[in-house]
């Protein structure tokens, strides 16, 4: 899913600083599985925001409501009804669903609570961690499930670096070496003279080549 | 020695001491309801005594607080908002206090975010070998609680003269 | 005229070559990194330029190696590739070879969060084995990646850097294997303080027969001091220094340990002669290059070869 963490408090005063009604919008589906802008923390965000305003003395609406998700454009129709009530979204989407709503409601400014960040799996209860790149091109099945371009620091498709120390990277003793997981992986497998050819460079025109990307199903359209 | 202050201005003086009195400060009060005696009528003689200045919440287990449950009770009525858990390792449901302790520090660096003392927010864990009554820990959180200044958020911000009486606010939290 | 790498020309004759290691510097003086060439001209055979290393900015590699080329030295040009894509790679060696440079080392690079430019992109478009095989079609088949064809081919030595000491040590040969099918013509290893661990990596080098396809030149770095050793220990990734390497240091008073790390290096270098397939020695006395003659000098390897 996609990972997010909430902006420091002080930023989002100053970005919801110039307004007067301001609905908080939150979003039940990977923001809320990674605890930063589900309904809880929707919730959380505006009592905190209505509370320091309060003290500021100043006089702001600040409303809460949660999407099932932001990204869909079915859902965000949805605030069709109240969004006149309002002269600002703060939204608890992830970039994506930020921007869905400033595309539906262009002529209200819609701002971002949140720093949106990876594409991850929730490892463990209150951990997530990054594991694709979005790349276009998956190679997972030559590097036995573990992806060398997204857990990899340098992206390395002939690996490891000099740098792997005791399964960790050399940029810090927190972060896995991503081809120890690999060669460990496919030892299991039996499979470790898969690593003995020469991976050609990546073709990274699948990720970027056409500019932002699209995709267009025929056969999902009206 | 005879006091030179005139009769008027000592009225005056006496009136606004008693208005500071009157401006009680309230706590809410979320409790496990695995606190000693601490059943519908403890919380109603106790509601009766404190009057406006305790607001209690019975929860099955703090483990069900949400930090919103504090957030909101300092919003809309509240000087302070504390839970009562149970002593480590006794939690009927294992983990329960252990997660509302977590709940409480994160709403306490949430609060200081915004300028409010940390102190608003607390928890409070029973004894495991002397374990006390709802009445008592109340009491000594209402105690801890009293030197808090009150609440900006439920003050307007102070025009001038005289000290202005805050509108009580009794607007009570459901809780599940 | 045919310029030569003088590097190969002394492996390919059997010699035992001698490399030595340079920084360029922090700035755009190009009399620092000539004064540093003059130490070590006529004690080495090529000198190697190392690029942005640690993510520190510095002058190019490739400017610096032009002004030790017109100085009459041969440079070993070494290239990361987490500051360039494929593009600027491959206009890079075209530019190298029409300066006359005729060794190239191709590298990783250590990670930008290191250095002084933390917040920059690392690029790693392509990465150090895919880098040496683009170069080597360069020169062999004169065509870029795509298979378009070049005007005139780069005429370059072309190297890749090995650690024996850094983990897993069972796939250490597997990645060694892969840089000389890639291409890589010499080998410059990591700097060796465990020469027992050392003389396994050689074992298993030699067992795939790498050692007959390519030079592999055993890297060494004087110690400064105790402090130094135990520095590199503890806090180097993809380093192995023995503690009888930290204790030897620390059993000698501090004015002493900076002649006792050259006396332990002279003697790493003697053993490595004689371990077989090693082909040479790279020595990488970082901001101590001055030290480079002395320690040649001890270790047997001057004169060297015209």
């Amino acid at each position: 899913m996609i990972t997010a963490e909430r902006k420091p408090i002080d930023e989002i005063r100053a970005m919801i600083a110039p307004y007067k009604r301001v609905l908080v919008l939150g979003c039940g589906s990977c923001v809320a599985e990674c605890a930063a802008g589900g309904e809880k923390e929707t919730g959380m965000l505006a009592s905190t925001l209505r509370m320091a305003t309060k003290m500021e003395g100043k006089e702001v609406i600040i409303q809460e409501k949660t999407l099932d998700r932001q990204c869909v454009k079915d859902f965000v129709i949805l605030l069709d009804d109240v969004i006149d009530q309002y002269d600002a979204v703060l939204s608890l989407g992830c970039g994506a669903g930020v921007q869905a709503v400033a595309e539906m409601f262009s002529e209200i400014p819609v701002l971002p609570a949140l720093n949106t960040e990876f594409l991850g799996e929730t490892r463990d209860q209150g951990v997530w961690v990054e594991n694709c790149l979005g790349c276009g091109d998956c190679m997972l099945h030559f590097f036995g499930g573990v992806c060398p371009l997204a857990r990899c620091s340098k992206q390395l498709l002939n690996g490891p670096c000099g740098g792997s120390r005791e399964g960790k990277c050399e940029i810090s003793p927190e972060v896995p070496c991503a081809w120890q997981a690999i060669i460990d992986r496919l030892d299991r497998f039996g499979s470790l003279d898969r690593l003995e050819q020469i991976y050609p460079p990546k073709d990274w025109s699948r990720k970027q080549g056409g500019g932002p990307r699209k995709i267009m199903r025929e056969d999902q359209q009206r | 020695m005879e006091s030179r202050i005139s009769p008027d201005t000592k009225q005056q003086i006496g009136k606004q001491a008693r208005v500071v009195q009157s401006r009680k400060r309230t706590l809410a009060l979320f409790y496990c309801q695995n606190t000693p005696e601490s059943g519908e009528a403890q919380r109603q003689a106790l509601e009766k005594r404190y009057a406006s200045r305790l607001k209690l919440f019975p929860i099955p287990c703090s483990g069900r607080l949400d930090p919103l449950h504090l957030l909101k009770a300092l919003e809309e009525f509240a000087d302070a908002a504390y839970v009562i858990a149970c002593p480590e390792g006794a939690c009927r449901y294992f983990e329960g206090n252990l997660r509302a302790t977590k709940r409480v520090g994160m709403t306490a660096q949430t609060i200081a975010q915004i300028g409010l003392e940390k102190e608003r927010v607390g928890i409070v864990a029973n004894s495991k070998e002397n374990p006390k009554p709802l009445t008592k820990l109340a009491e000594e959180i209402l105690d801890r609680t009293s030197e808090l200044r009150p609440s900006p958020v439920l003050e307007r911000p102070k025009r001038g003269k005289g000290i202005k009486e805050k509108k009580d606010d009794h607007s009570r939290k459901k809780t599940h | 005229m045919k310029e030569l790498s003088r590097l190969k020309r002394v492996l390919d004759q059997g010699g035992f070559a001698v490399t030595a290691e340079c920084g360029p510097p922090k700035g755009a003086d190009a009399e620092t990194i000539l004064k540093k060439a003059e130490l070590l001209r006529n004690t080495v055979d090529a000198v190697n330029v190392t690029d942005n290393q640690t993510a520190i900015v510095r002058m190019s590699s490739l400017a610096a190696c032009a002004l030790l080329k017109s100085a009459g030295l041969d440079p070993v040009l070494q290239v990361v590739v987490r500051d360039r894509n494929r593009i600027a790679l491959q206009s890079d060696i075209l530019g190298a070879s029409a300066l006359g440079i005729r060794n190239i080392l191709c590298l990783s690079g250590d990670h930008q969060s290191f250095g002084n430019q933390p917040q920059a992109v690392g690029v790693f478009d392509l990465d150090s084995i895919q880098f040496v095989q683009v170069v080597r079609t360069m020169r062999d088949k004169g065509t870029i990646l795509g298979g378009e064809t070049l005007t005139k081919a780069p005429d370059l030595f072309i190297g890749a850097a090995a650690n024996p000491f850094g983990d897993p040590f069972s796939f250490r040969v597997i990645r060694l294997a892969k840089k000389v099918a890639a291409g890589a013509e010499f080998i410059q290893t990591q700097c060796i303080y465990n020469l027992d661990r050392f003389e396994k990596w050689m074992a298993m080098a030699r067992d795939k027969g790498l050692t007959e396809k390519a030079y592999i030149l055993g890297g060494v770095t004087p110690l400064k001091s105790a402090g130094m050793a135990r520095y590199m220990k503890k806090k180097v990734a993809g380093m192995d220094v023995p503690d009888e390497v930290v204790k030897r240091m620390e059993s000698v008073p501090a004015k002493k340990q900076a002649d006792e790390g050259i006396t332990m290096c002279v003697e790493t270098i003697q053993r490595l002669k004689e371990i077989p397939g090693v082909m040479g020695v790279h020595i990488m006395a970082i901001e101590w290059e001055e030290k480079v003659g002395e320690i040649a000098e001890r270790a047997g390897l001057l004169p060297r070869p015209a």
